[in-house]
């Protein structure tokens, strides 16, 4: 006979097999002027090719995976793997085509320029 | 009696689901990154890492869009400081909607477990994280002993 007194057995699916990483919401800054706005966001350890950033129905969330390669036996460790994660949302005025990024030591800079057609336009008016 | 299995699996999956929630509670202990929560002073910014690999600590600290020359890195026997100066990186003639980033002068000082080379670390900085190789000093080396 059997040993085993499980109930049933099961197989864990895949999706409960993925390995998660925390999730963290990356400190923001948020400037504007009349053409765009820029977003400064902390992202330290995470390279150019970890981040994605998705625009879609008016949210745009940021994403970016930091890996830390780390060897040796830990004496302290205040951080972790972290996926930095924030959703935003996105005014209509903005292009969205013509959204970009860099990132450089750690802070991701979004620039997302405004449409022409939201821009503040002086109206001249001439003599009739 | 199927059945009364796939529901019994369902109540399985989610005590699964519950535990795994569990085992990341102090994973995620850090998971926001503002630092004006109750439990964490002004002292512990950067945060950081501290490694033991034999010959070497290795520390990494969290130091975001703060340039190579606002770092200042400290050490003396097994004391390490870490101070500098996040630069305020706003754009000239923006409007400011919302300002959560750090942009002050920051200090922070450790005690190593063991002495470590002042003349012999290593420090460089990537991706806003600075790593830096202290070689332990030579009486704190782990050695090898040969038994008779």
């Amino acid at each position: 006979m059997s040993e085993n007194t499980e109930l049933v057995t099961r197989n864990e699916g895949p999706g409960e097999l993925v390995h998660r990483l925390p999730v963290a919401a990356p400190a923001v800054d948020i400037y504007e002027n009349e053409h765009e706005i820029l977003l400064h966001a902390d992202m330290p350890g995470v390279v150019k090719d970890d981040i994605a950033i998705n625009i879609d129905n008016g949210k745009m969330t940021l994403s970016g995976f930091r890996r830390l390669q780390s060897t040796g036996a830990s004496a302290w460790r205040e951080f972790t793997d972290t996926e930095y994660r924030r959703t935003f949302s996105v005014p209509q005025s903005i292009d969205i085509a013509k959204v970009h990024a860099e990132i450089k030591d750690g802070v991701l800079r979004l620039h997302l320029p405004k449409s022409d057609a939201a821009k503040p336009r002086q109206i001249e008016i001439t003599a009739g | 009696m199927m059945t009364r299995w796939s529901d019994l699996n369902q109540v399985l999956g989610a005590m699964d689901l519950f535990r795994t929630r569990m085992n990341n509670v102090f994973n995620e202990f850090d998971r926001s990154h503002q630092s004006d929560l109750p439990w964490t002073g002004n002292g512990s910014f950067p945060r950081t890492n501290l490694t033991d690999t034999g010959d070497n600590l290795e520390v990494i600290a969290e130091v975001p869009g703060v340039a190579r020359e606002d770092l200042n890195v400290k050490i003396q026997g097994n004391y390490l400081e870490i101070s500098g100066q996040c630069a305020s990186d706003a754009p000239e003639g923006y409007t400011v909607h919302r300002t959560e980033r750090k942009k002050t002068s920051f200090s922070r000082s450790f005690t190593l477990p063991y002495d470590v080379d002042a003349d012999k670390v290593q420090a460089n900085i990537k991706d806003g994280l600075l790593k830096m190789i202290l070689p332990k000093s030579e009486k704190a080396k782990p050695r090898q002993i040969s038994i008779n």
